[in-house]
């Protein structure tokens, strides 16, 4: 009985609290209000006698995720953001030099040999895989106007081809808008500044006028996002995920062009006239923007298989497959160190054994079919890389 | 440039009359005078390629053709001298405030309905009264965290309330990066005067909601929630996650487990303590509110009664913003803070009252009929320009559901001179400052200032084609 007697006493306190309805900002505020409108001296403040709330005992929540001491945790999708904003961005710069290194080619040669404008073009669209897509065919098999003209127009602006500039950049962009908060205003600028460049309305003049000038751009656009990122871009987990994206890309794409070049090249090998031949193991130099490197390693010999070993292998060429394996396998054990230190993880693994394996490896494996065989491995271990990434980052 | 500028016999803010500028608008008048023509589109195209560039921009939901576009942009600077300023200021903190204690009063005993200043069926029938929030506590019982109130001026050039914004106000980024990019184009008009700083709005925000952190933690988790890239205002919200150096976070981003929020980070869950949300309160939880939802969060509501996770601004608020309700804000400052209201309200005739409904009927010609629940400038009739087609089809609407009607007479704005082609002329503006709530309240000197830039519209709303002004603050004594 009693202690109902005393809940009821309970309740009609709290009733009057609630009716003076004050938080004490609010207490302060009349108060000064009233102080400064009537000017008259405060009489003692009897607001003190009024009982405040119960203070509520703090309670320890606990926190799954401790702060790390190298940065806060990340979201997962920010992550994953990172990471494809960099691929794509990566990608637009291989695609713009693919086309304007084979334009250029093809400016020498054209003449010469109007069977290879086709066989060229086509090796392009096989890089890109886009050979074997409905587009692709289409532009392939139309004739009513110069091949080089349709390919250039299909990989720049045309929104259907997902591996067209305007698409990587698009989509780039798109990743880049939705982790603004979490990238450097300098590396929004510069992405941004770039995709409206290629949507201006004098964009398709311009092309018109030189394709290979709107190709640098792009290109040049891509070697300043990634600097700007360098220089603005804290070096933490964030830009770690950008680093491993744009050289597993740039592992990729390398891998396809020798692939591929290697095909139609050894193919035509014995029928070819030296000059010509080598024009065409230039531009693939040129292609993965290594022929100056290559020149100062092996002076005036171009040679197929060593040319192989050169992308493939070299150890300074921040061009080749084994460059760039190493700083994905650096940004992945960056990214684990901060994010699970005592567990091994997967995609460190699969990196590191790739590793490895290429810096032990030696020319000799790369000729005749040993090569197609080390490219195919080297594919599928990134293939196999970035869908660990995928599972163990972004997927929670 | 200012040849043939007309005063349009409505409060001009530069003009007291035709060619005398107002005392505060001398400078601005002499050095856009002696600046020609191609000189000042310069720095109009300059300051446009800025907003493209750093990708300032919002979304036009009815315009099929472009998601983005850049917020237009006015160069002439509005000026508001600090005497103006000072009734602004206290008026709109005595407004919060009462605002505030009516939200908690509404949501627990409700003695301003149970001694019938406000009808309560008005507020019941409110479609943004939120049952679920009856006898939640929230912390220091603030509601309306972030307001932003939009006020215009009248012939005399008196400040009148327009609407109060408890929910979810945008606009505030383009406060900070009109001035940004008016540092930049007009440098030397920008020194001439001694203007207020816009720029710790962030960080008070930030301290804002670090003020709604419960329990004592060292670095609580703060996040701001967006429903996305495709949002109108996703610049705002990625802006000031940015500006505040805090994570924004998508609903899919976050996840409740028991009655705790978390988000999903690369190492794992991760507690969050206070969420500034951007979502209206329909789309906080599907649980609770539309089950169709995918922007929110399921479970949230349960865990924000808890008290686990804090929400600026707290759900309910919307109440205060439906138009009905807004003619009693100056009698909830009578009621709560015994103070008479320092910013009057636009009269405004209330249709669920049989006699305001008469008048409204009979003089539709004369008044402008809103939507109680609409905002942006949806579900409009401007009276004195509608057809009468389009005033017969509100009449039957009235009648058929007159609780979701208000009627105001149509009041002249005020102009303001705007670059039109290749010379000034009248346009019309309001002005929405942005007041901060966590312990105590801050306004900031300044807002944005909206233009209507259609000639004679009286619509500023940027869903409908506004642009905007950089809006100067003068410091005392000057």
């Amino acid at each position: 009985m009693s202690t109902q007697a005393g809940s009821g006493e309970e309740e009609k306190k709290t009733v009057k609290q609630d009716w003076a309805m004050q938080t004490q900002s609010q207490k302060a505020y009349m108060q000064s209000q009233s102080q400064s409108q009537s000017q008259t001296p405060a009489a003692p403040a009897p607001a003190k006698t009024q009982a405040l709330a119960p203070v509520q005992n703090p309670t320890i929540i606990p926190r799954r995720v401790p702060r790390s001491p190298t940065g806060r945790p990340m979201l997962s999708r920010v992550a994953e953001s990172m990471y494809w904003m960099s691929r794509y961005m990566e990608r637009a710069e291989h695609v713009a030099r693919i086309v304007t290194v084979n334009f250029n080619m093809l400016m020498d040669l054209g003449e010469l040999a109007p069977t290879m404008q086709e066989k060229q073009w086509q090796g392009v669209m096989q890089i890109l895989r886009l050979e074997n897509t409905a587009e692709g065919r289409a532009i392939l098999s139309n004739s009513d106007r110069n091949i080089g003209a349709r390919v250039a127009e299909f990989m720049s602006f045309n929104t259907a081809n997902r591996n067209s500039l305007i698409s990587c950049l698009t989509k780039a962009r798109e990743n880049a808008r939705s982790i603004r908060e979490s990238i450097s205003a300098e590396m929004w600028e510069t992405l941004n500044t770039l995709y409206w460049s290629l949507l201006a309305d004098d964009a398709k003049q311009r092309m018109e006028e030189s394709p290979q000038q709107v190709f640098q751009s792009v290109i040049m656009g891509s070697m300043l996002f990634q600097g700007v990122s360098d220089q603005t871009l804290p070096h933490g987990q964030g830009w770690q995920f950008i680093q491993l994206a744009k050289y597993l890309e740039r592992v990729d794409m390398t891998c396809r062009i020798i692939d591929t070049k290697f095909d139609i090249l050894r193919a035509d090998e014995p029928t070819i006239e030296t000059p010509l031949r080598n024009i065409q193991w230039m531009a693939v130099l040129r292609s993965c923007s290594s022929i100056e490197a290559y020149r100062r390693r092996h002076v005036g010999d171009l040679d197929p298989q060593r040319l192989a070993a050169f992308l493939i292998l070299d150890k300074e060429s921040p061009r080749s497959v084994r460059y760039c394996v190493r700083e994905a396998q650096n940004a992945i054990a960056g990214i684990a160190a901060a994010v699970h230190p005592q567990e091994i993880d997967l995609t460190e693994r699969i990196l590191g054994r790739l590793n490895s394996q290429l810096e032990f490896s030696e020319s000799r494996e790369f000729s005749g079919a040993g090569l197609k065989y080390v490219l195919r491995q080297i594919q599928e271990n990134t293939a196999e890389a970035a869908s660990a990434v995928q599972r163990s980052y972004f997927l929670h | 440039m200012f040849k043939n500028y007309i005063l349009n016999g409505v409060y001009d803010e530069m003009f007291q009359e035709t060619g005398v500028p107002r005392p505060h608008y001398e400078q601005v008048f002499r050095q856009l005078q002696n600046l020609s023509n191609p000189a000042f589109q310069r720095r109009s195209r300059m300051a446009d390629l800025t907003f493209r560039n750093q990708g300032i921009t919002f979304t036009v939901y009815k315009d099929a053709s472009g998601v983005e576009r850049i917020f237009p942009f006015d160069l002439v600077p509005r000026i508001v001298t600090s005497d103006e300023w000072k009734t602004i200021d206290r008026g709109l903190e005595q407004r919060i405030i009462a605002l505030n204690m009516f939200c908690h009063d509404v949501y627990h005993k409700q003695h301003i309905l149970r001694e019938n200043v406000i009808p309560p069926e008005l507020i019941y029938s409110a479609k943004m009264f939120r049952r679920e929030m009856i006898h939640v506590n929230v912390p220091n019982d603030v509601y309306i965290h972030v307001c932003g109130t939009d006020l215009v001026r009248d012939k005399d050039g008196n400040y009148l309330v327009l609407e109060d914004n408890g929910r979810t106000p945008s606009g505030v980024s383009y406060v900070i990066e009109n001035r940004a990019v008016m540092k930049r184009v007009l440098p030397t008009l920008f020194d001439s005067y001694s203007v207020r700083s816009v720029e710790d709005y962030p960080f008070n925000l930030l301290q804002c909601l670090k003020d709604l952190v419960r329990h004592p933690v060292d670095d609580p988790t703060i996040v701001v929630l967006t429903p996305g890239i495709y949002n109108s205002a996703y610049f705002e919200h990625s802006f000031l996650a940015r500006q505040m150096g805090v994570e924004l976070v998508e609903g899919k981003d976050l996840i409740v487990e028991n009655n705790k929020v978390y988000m999903r980070t690369t190492a794992g869950l991760r507690l969050v303590d206070v969420i500034y949300r951007r979502i209206d309160d329909d789309f906080l939880d599907p649980l609770c509110f539309r089950p169709g939802s995918i922007l929110g969060i399921p479970g949230l509501m349960n865990a924000y009664r808890c008290g686990n996770v804090a929400l600026a601004n707290a759900v309910g608020t919307g109440v205060c913003d439906d138009k009905a309700v807004y003619p009693y804000v100056p009698e909830m400052i009578k009621f709560y803070l015994k103070q008479e209201p320092i910013l009057n309200n636009v009269p405004t005739y209330i249709c669920a009252k049989d006699q305001d409904r008469t008048y409204v009927l009979e003089n539709l010609d004369k008044l402008v009929v809103k939507a109680t629940n609409e905002s942006g400038g949806y579900g409009m009739l401007m009276g004195h320009q509608a057809s009468a087609g389009e005033r017969e089809d509100f009449a039957r609407k009235i009648i058929h559901d007159p609780r979701n009607f208000i009627a105001q007479p149509v009041i002249e704005l005020s102009q303001h001179p705007s670059l039109v082609g290749d010379h000034f002329e009248g346009r019309r503006v309001d002005l929405r400052p942005y007041i901060l709530y966590g312990k105590k309240v801050i306004v900031t000197p300044g807002g944005l200032t909206r233009v209507a830039l259609q000639e004679g519209s009286l619509v500023v709303n940027s869903s409908q084609g506004g642009g905007s002004k950089d809006t100067w603050v003068l410091e005392e004594g000057r």
